[in-house]
């Protein structure tokens, strides 16, 4: 185990002394050593390189925390629709199927259009993103329901409502769980492709304001925020996943 | 239900969906700015059609580079850290990591670093459809049942038969299902950059619809996108039935 440990950290320690000696060797505009990025992340963490940095991180966590949650609203709206009765979902599942097959940033102009390019069109694509996993979860936990246990719910006198609470419900908690898990990464995707590829204000601006100026040790100090954001925001999920799974689990046994 | 009726009921959906579409932008109860009838798109299909074939031309041949070389990449890589315990204990945090990063964050320095021409547009996208074809085929791999490959052994099979008959069928359907998956990231990734970058293609086409507010071309563009994708992967799909057929 310690062992294999080991042999992580050599790999990161090669990736990473391998970099250092190309990018020193490399344009400095465009190759950065770690050796540079770390005093710029430290600029950027007092912020010293951005001073309004705060500001800009509270509009990109305003909007991923909108997107996010209307994301999953949407997707839980829909995906009980169409999966609670039957049929319907044998046939629009497919529909639904087809779409995801459609790579997602195709609707991103058209979001442009409709919201222009100020924070709407940002929530309204980490929407489009966050919300397909959580209807595909919500409807494939919903189909590996044990049809038997509801019969025998139903036989036992549970109406609609109580079938839903006591067997639906739980059965379908980790599958939805982790759609939700899946959604929210999708979500801050979304939100950071859309202010990459045009914004005034956010993380992402601030990514392509340092891109744009050259300013290419500040922009790999913002882009590894950017990292470090993400990689919180799944701990989180990942934390709050396990907790659910431990409950169902429970319930179960 | 019978899969034609279920078919049935989808195609009258959707012109359900058209119709009411069509009658809301008619009577102007959605801005036509903004939401222009399907007729007008259909219109504008045919006025940007010579347009269009020649940049999703572009696009993708691009795609199909950066296809080729991430399949390539991302099934050697695959089957390396799927068949090799010791590869995969060190190596797939890694992979999982850096499946999971926005790869966007890294969209700009491409662009400085490898121009403003196809080549950024391919990196990006092989680096887009690499992670999850590498994924796919890693877990694939692992979750082969080993007691076919014990038996043959053990029955005296060559190592060319074993390879043949035993691993290469064992190991396919982890293959095409990153083959399926991994096209949507490449043009994915190629798209992104013709937006970002300004390069020539179909992603560049939509941006400059947005910006100039023609919206019937942009949504016959974005219909025609979203057609040759569904298409293409429909076809993937037919194809892995085909080998299906054939294991």
């Amino acid at each position: 185990m310690s062992r294999i440990v080991l042999a992580r950290l050599g790999v990161l320690t090669g990736l990473l002394g391998a970099w250092e000696i190309w990018a020193a060797r490399g344009n400095p505009l465009l190759y950065v050593p770690p050796s540079r990025v770390v005093p710029a992340l430290g600029r950027v963490l007092r912020l010293e390189a951005y001073p309004t940095l705060l500001s800009h991180l509270g509009v990109t966590a305003f909007e991923i925390v909108t997107a996010y949650l209307l994301a999953v609203a949407l997707g839980l709206a829909l995906g009980f629709a169409l999966g609670l009765p039957r049929h319907v979902g044998e046939i629009y599942e497919p529909l639904l199927a087809a779409l995801y097959a459609i790579p997602s940033v195709v609707w991103y102009p058209s979001l442009m259009l409709f919201f222009g390019l100020g924070s709407a069109s940002k929530i309204a694509f980490g929407v489009l993103l966050g919300f397909f996993p959580v209807v595909l979860a919500v409807l494939a936990g919903i189909r590996a329901v044990d049809p038997h246990i509801l019969t025998v719910a139903r036989a036992l006198g549970a109406g609609p409502r109580t079938c839903f609470v006591k067997v639906v419900l739980p059965a379908i908690t980790a599958t939805l769980v982790a759609g939700l898990r899946a959604g929210l990464a999708l979500s801050v995707v979304g939100v950071l492709v859309g202010e990459i590829l045009g914004a005034r204000r956010g993380l992402g601006y601030l990514i392509n304001d340092a891109y744009g100026r050259f300013r290419t040790a500040d922009y790999a100090a913002l882009a590894l925020l950017a990292l470090a954001v993400v990689l919180i925001v799944d701990a989180a999920a990942a934390w709050t996943e396990s907790r659910a799974r431990r409950w169902t689990e429970g319930a179960a046994g | 239900m019978t899969p034609a009726r279920r078919r049935l009921i989808q195609v009258l959906s959707i012109a359900a969906l058209l119709a009411a579409w069509e009658v809301a932008a008619r009577a102007g109860w959605v801005d036509p700015l903004f939401v222009p009838a399907p007729s007008a798109v259909a219109r504008a299909v045919g006025s940007i059609g010579r347009e269009a074939v020649g940049l999703i031309g572009e696009t993708l041949a691009k795609t199909l580079v950066a296809y080729v070389l991430a399949v390539a990449l991302g099934v050697g890589a695959g089957l390396a850290i799927g068949g090799v315990r010791y590869l995969h204990d060190v190596l797939n945090p890694f992979v999982v990591a850096l499946y999971a990063l926005p790869k966007i964050l890294v969209l700009p320095w491409i662009l400085l670093a490898f121009g403003l021409a196809a080549t950024p547009a391919v990196v990006y996208g092989v680096l887009q459809g690499f992670f999850p074809i590498c994924l796919l085929v890693a877990g694939g791999v692992r979750d082969i049942d080993r007691t076919p490959l014990r038996v043959a052994r053990s029955m005296g099979a060559t190592s060319g038969q074993l390879y043949r008959k035993v691993i290469l069928p064992a190991v396919l359907p982890a293959v095409l299902a990153g083959m399926r998956l991994g096209i949507i990231y490449c043009l994915l990734g190629v798209l992104v950059v013709e937006m970002f970058g300004g390069i020539r293609g179909m992603g560049f086409l939509l941006v400059t619809f947005a910006n100039a507010f023609r919206a019937p071309e942009l949504f016959a563009a974005t219909a025609l996108v979203s057609l040759l994708s569904i298409g293409v992967v429909l076809g993937l799909e037919r194809l892995n039935r085909r080998l299906g057929h054939w294991r």
